[in-house]
């Protein structure tokens, strides 16, 4: 058919519509609208209209006319055999549209030469075919559709080849006024039916897509041209190409599987239940609706004001928890609470202002979009919550469904124990023989079945026995191990090995194993049971390691405080090791076995796992709560059986304590010899009386205050004039600085490591006995005698000494009996005394025994390897061949000396003492009551000047730093810093918070979070 | 269980205790060493009950000491899964019950404690049953069944179950005084 024929065949058509026309207006709406439409049937075939088209054609007659409705007819017949299935209430609805399109097309055609106008065609980029072009293409495209239909496996190719290609018109993207998507879409088709010059295909608005509507067209100009002059399309609004890859994604639907059904579990989107776990009840798929039981979160007082209508100022922030619904509280606040029957089903529920419960929870109703089902991982708080007592079959079942959703891949291993859960086999039980994608074979374990069962991954679930030793491999409580105790259906419950804790997994989420983990051990540097220093000064022990944060026992005595702390909060390890000294003023070092005396853990027992700042953090493992740490203060414990340092020592019979006796006797033959160089031997016994020149210094634990070096700890080697040469605890370094960048930090226990330096060197030293004998001259010296300041520590230091030589034959009690640490009474000289009658030193003490009480006589004994030592290595050549300058404990070098390291950095000791003038301390002399005074000076050896406040003229005293204690300052209590960077600045107390003070500085008037410990209560003048 | 076995060991002894106390050296150090001592495999080394045999000494070069391969008798304790024991109560808390027979820790979860025997707080935690008959409490001596064991370096830890017939406490000499 040649063009010409087109045209008058659309004459003609023009004339028969026309005449319709007139007939519409004379018959009635309803036919006339019949008759518009049979108008459309030539593309769509609607089967009733068959009939009508019948009437119309006996209507108009005509044998030419026949002839081409005989035509048109082959192909509405065509359409009625393919597309018969449309349905009546369609129809309506394209009736509907077409007396739209008819309306609007009823003003045009005058105008518009409306030629097309009247064939309100739903497809209308094709209105500028013909009518038989027309039945051609919809053939082809119905031909096609058929040959996808049966093609029905049609390959990846054939599907490729429908993808557009470059020789398509391409897609554009044109922005658009926002919400008016649709009505541009509908203008631009409009526009083109109306302009046969647009050369646009087609225009689409995507309802999910706000803002923007997509043209398709071959070039740019032809969308921009068809977009002009509308007025929802912004004439600067740019086009945009959507590239071909993309242009399929365009137009596919993306299949969301919604699988929504009753008893999943999902999370909310919005609202103040964001985040909210819930569970659906029922699904409403054609209303999109879901009904949700959730745990309300319902200010019942907010409620309350609004029913009453009171107008309350609300507070925006405020999301109330999560609570059960309890109808009398309800009720006790005057809400009135209606007891309602759900039509739909039958279930009974109270009313409230619109919102229903039921048992508690809260029933929503919620559209689909608001809540979300795609990887509801439920964890065993929120689960429990939902539980009720009595359902829990239900609920696990419920949970299962989601949990499987959630399964990884490779679930199922051969040999792993199953039972299933679903379907006829239910509570079968068996081993996993082979797993194939999602089909597992089974072994069962009831006899009589086939040898292998085929189950659905879904329909199996892992299966354990109480006693079993499993780990977590996924969830919350990943990387755990323990033993199962007890299973309630697919839940676990695990004694954790480390915590020895329950925790409740699932048991998809285990698997069985030997090993024993903590589950994490380590973040980073840090690893579980290392002591760390936090932000804000403090520290503590880890005790639990989570994904991403750590469990932390505060170094707090007396009561323990967990925190629980992100990687980044935590400072440094602390790995010094330092000692404390325990009630009995015993050294105790790491791994020595304590027993807490007082307070609430007391009676708790365990080896010290490490030591800070005085505070102790013991293991013991009878001890469940904090991972079995207890922090305790060093003085509310006492060591039990000898220290551990010494304890390593390797040996096996009586010989070696009495070589370990005369080791020690050795030093003081060593003294005199060391001595001379130094000065007159006549200092010993003064010599640490403190204030006695610089020398008193040597050997003494400083801190250096000011100058580069700031804040570093040390041991004073040298003096030399305005010089001092320290050598770093931290470092292992000898550095000078000046005299005046020291401050001591009063350490007493200073030489007591000087005298072990020696000690490698000087075992094959045996007893000499006369120079011995000149030493105890010094010591009777009656300057010597009544200090007992200067000698107190070398007791101390000596104590944990003697339990080492005896210690270590750990069967002899009787050694233990006599070891001066448990009965510092006995003359500590006694054990020696037996096994070498020769070491003669024995006899020392033994002039002190008579010279008062026992307590005296350890002193007395107490100074022999005191004094001597103080000299140190420098002068001694064999001496400092065998001490490494700054290696803690000389590096023993025989074994008899292994345990000693252990002991050396005796600095700890002196970290309590940081007393500074104008303080309040209380003082706290034997045998007298506290007294509360004021540091007046504190003198180099650590001692202080104190004015007590009680004393009327306000005498004056001079304290050892063990009878000293800082006065803890209360809030808002004016303060001095004792310690640390901002040592000695004044400030104000204006709050306390744990074992922090938060402290406004005098002069800078910052705030600052402090330590409590290294704050001190300032006197007020 | 316990297990009368005989084991080896190589000691090594420190050249000072050379002389005519060396074998009693070697004995005392022998039990010092191993008496206590925990394996997966033997368990707990309770006590030495024979040396049957030490073999010659060989002499380490640098150091001086000298190792003796020894073959003793011991007797050994081994928890196993599924053994009944009698153990004593050492602390209660709410999680269940730590029982200890000889070397052995068990834990007695409150899962593994009979339903009706309900936890009861205070100064002196205890497990009762409802009609206060029953009372588990610290120094209690209760008859356990193992259910599963966990072998460290050091000890060996179980986990056991009163929730069976005939177990429970069998002596109570806390109810008694």
């Amino acid at each position: 058919m040649g063009r010409g024929d087109e045209e008058e065949e659309y004459d003609e058509e023009e004339d028969e519509e026309e005449e319709l026309e007139d007939e519409e207006e004379e018959d009635e709406g309803k036919v006339g609208r019949k008759r518009g439409r049979s108008q459309f049937i030539d593309d769509a075939a609607v089967e009733d209209e068959e009939e009508e088209e019948d009437e119309e054609e006996e209507e108009f007659g005509g044998d030419d006319r026949r002839g081409r409705r005989q035509r048109r007819r082959t192909g509405a017949e065509f359409f009625d055999l393919e597309a018969a299935v449309d349905s009546g209430d369609e129809e309506e609805e394209e009736e509907g549209e077409d007396d739209f399109i008819n309306d609007a097309g009823a003003d045009v055609p005058d105008e518009d030469e409306g030629r097309r106008v009247h064939r309100p065609s739903i497809m209308m980029q094709e209105d500028q075919e013909d009518v038989e072009e027309m039945e051609r293409q919809v053939y082809e495209r119905y031909a096609k559709s058929s040959h996808v239909e049966y093609g029905e496996d049609a390959t990846d190719v054939e599907q490729q080849a429908l993808l557009p290609s470059v020789k398509d018109p391409k897609l554009w993207m044109v922005k658009c006024a926002i919400g008016h998507e649709r009505e541009t879409a509908i203008c631009l088709m409009q526009k083109s039916i109306d302009r046969s010059d647009l050369q646009i295909r087609s225009a689409i608005a995507l309802d999910h897509l706000k803002n923007y509507i997509y043209v398709e067209a071959e070039k740019e100009a032809h969308v921009k041209e068809a977009c002009k002059g509308l007025r929802n399309i912004y004439s600067s609004a740019k086009v945009m190409l959507v590239p071909i890859k993309e242009m399929t994604d365009v137009l596919s639907v993306e299949s969301k599987t919604v699988d929504l059904s009753r008893d999943t579990w999902v999370r909310m989107k919005i609202g103040i239940y964001k985040g909210d776990l819930a569970k659906v009840v029922d699904v409403d798929n054609v209303r999109q609706k879901v009904i949700v039981k959730l745990i309300p979160r319902i200010d019942l007082q907010a409620l309350a004001n609004k029913l009453e209508g009171r107008e309350v100022p609300k507070k925006k922030t405020f999301v109330p928890p999560p609570r059960f619904f309890n109808i009398d509280e309800a009720r006790e606040m005057h809400i009135r609470v209606e007891r309602r029957r759900d039509k739909d089903t039958g279930e009974y529920f109270e009313m409230v202002d619109g919102l229903m419960f039921k048992d508690g929870f809260l029933y929503k109703t919620m559209s689909i979009k608001s809540i979300s089902s795609q990887n509801i991982q439920p964890t065993f708080d929120e689960l429990e919550k939902f539980r009720k007592p009595g359902d829990d079959a239900d609920g696990d079942l419920a949970s299962l469904s989601t949990l499987f959703a959630n399964r990884k891949k490779g679930h199922f291993m051969k040999g792993d124990a199953v039972i299933v859960v679903r379907g006829d086999l239910k509570n079968l039980m068996g081993w996993v023989e082979k797993v194939e994608d999602d089909t597992v074979h089974v072994r069962p374990k009831m006899s009589g079945l086939p040898k292998t069962l085929a189950f659905n991954e879904k329909e199996l679930c892992k299966y354990f026995k109480p006693g079993d030793h499993v780990k977590v491999v996924s969830g919350v409580q990943e990387g755990a191990t323990g033993m199962v105790v007890k299973v309630e259906g697919h839940v676990l419950i695990i004694l954790s090995d480390t915590t020895k804790e329950d925790i409740r997994v699932f048991a998809d989420h285990v698997v069985e194993s030997s090993e024993i983990t903590t589950g994490l051990t380590r973040i980073g540097d840090y690893e579980l049971h290392d002591l760390v220093l936090l932000d804000n000064m403090s520290f503590g022990v880890i005790i639990r390691v989570e994904s991403e944060a750590f469990q932390v026992l505060k170094g707090v005595p007396d009561r323990p405080e967990v925190v629980l702390v992100k990687l980044r909060e935590i400072k440094s390890k602390i790995e010094r090791r330092t000692s404390a000294k325990d009630r009995s003023n015993n050294l105790v070092s790491v791994k020595d076995v304590v027993r807490v005396i007082e307070g609430p853990c007391k009676g708790k027992q365990g080896p010290v796992e490490h030591i800070h700042k005085g505070i102790l953090f013991i293991y013991d493992r009878h001890h469940l709560e904090h991972a079995g740490f207890i922090c305790i203060k060093a003085q509310s414990c006492v060591i039990v059986g000898g220290s551990h340092g010494n304890n390593d020592r390797n040996g096996l019979d009586h010989f070696d304590s009495r070589f370990g006796g005369l080791r020690s006797s050795s030093q003081f033959l060593q003294s005199p010899r060391r001595l001379p160089p130094r000065g007159p031997p006549i200092d010993f016994g003064g010599r640490h009386r403190g204030g006695r020149g610089h020398d008193s210094l040597v050997n003494k634990c400083i801190k250096i205050k000011s100058g580069p070096l700031k804040g570093y700890r040390g041991r004073v080697k040298e003096v030399t004039g305005s010089l001092v040469r320290v050598e770093l605890d931290s470092q292992m370094k000898i550095v000078t600085v000046k005299r005046e960048d020291i401050a001591d930090t009063a350490s007493i226990a200073t030489p007591f490591r000087e005298s072990r330096y020696g000690m490698g060197s000087e075992t094959p030293m045996h007893p000499s006995r006369t120079p011995l004998h000149p030493m105890q001259t010094p010591m009777r010296d009656p300057g010597a005698t009544p200090l007992h300041d200067g000698m107190r520590t070398p007791m101390r230091a000596w104590a944990p000494m003697s339990p080492a030589r005896d210690s270590w034959e750990d069967g002899n009690p009787a050694t233990w009996g006599v070891s001066p640490q448990y009965q510092p009474a006995t003359p500590p000289a006694r054990p020696y005394e037996a096994p070498t009658p020769g070491s003669g030193w024995a006899n020392t003490p033994g002039g002190y025994t008579e010279s008062g009480t026992p307590r005296e006589s350890s002193y007395g004994s107490a100074p022999s390897p005191y004094v001597p030592s103080t000299p140190g290595g420098q002068p001694m050549t064999p001496n400092s061949a065998s001490y490494l300058p700054g290696t803690p404990g000389g590096q023993p070098m025989t074994p008899g000396n292994v345990g000693l390291d252990i002991m050396s950095p005796t600095i700890g000791e002196g970290e309590g003492n940081w007393f500074m003038p104008d303080i309040l301390v209380n003082v706290q002399r034997p045998g007298e009551d506290s007294h509360v005074g004021v540091i007046r000076d504190v003198l180099m050896d650590g001692s202080c000047k104190v004015s007590l406040e009680s004393a009327a003229n306000k005498e004056i005293v001079t304290a050892l730093p063990t009878e000293l204690e800082v006065v803890r300052p209360k809030k808002s209590d004016k303060i001095k810093i004792m310690n640390g960077s901002l040592r000695g600045v004044t400030g104000k107390l204006i709050g306390i918070d744990g074992s922090d003070g938060i402290v406004k500085l005098d002069d800078t008037y910052e705030v600052k979070i402090l330590d409590m410990v290294i704050l001190a209560k300032l006197a007020t003048q | 269980m316990f297990f009368h076995i005989t084991l080896e060991r190589n000691m090594q002894l420190h050249p000072r205790h050379f002389g005519p106390h060396l074998r009693e050296k070697l004995v005392a150090k022998l039990m010092k060493d191993v008496e206590g001592t925990c394996s997966g495999r033997h368990g707990f080394v309770v006590a030495i009950t024979n040396v049957e045999d030490i073999g010659k000494g060989l002499i380490r070069e640098g150091t001086g000491f000298v190792t003796f391969p020894v073959k003793y008798q011991c007797v050994a304790f081994r928890p196993f899964k599924g053994e009944i024991l009698e153990a004593v109560v050492t602390m209660v808390n709410k999680m269940g019950f730590f029982a200890e027979a000889g070397p052995v820790q068990i834990f007695v979860s409150n899962h593994l404690i009979p339903d009706d025997m309900e936890f009861q707080s205070g100064d002196m935690p205890n497990y009762t049953t409802s009609d206060g008959s029953v009372k588990i409490q610290k120094d209690s001596e209760v008859r356990l069944k193992i259910i599963g064991t966990r072998v460290d370096a050091t000890e060996i830890f179980c986990i056991g179950t009163i929730k069976d017939d005939f177990l429970g406490v069998i002596n109570d000499p806390g109810a008694a005084s």
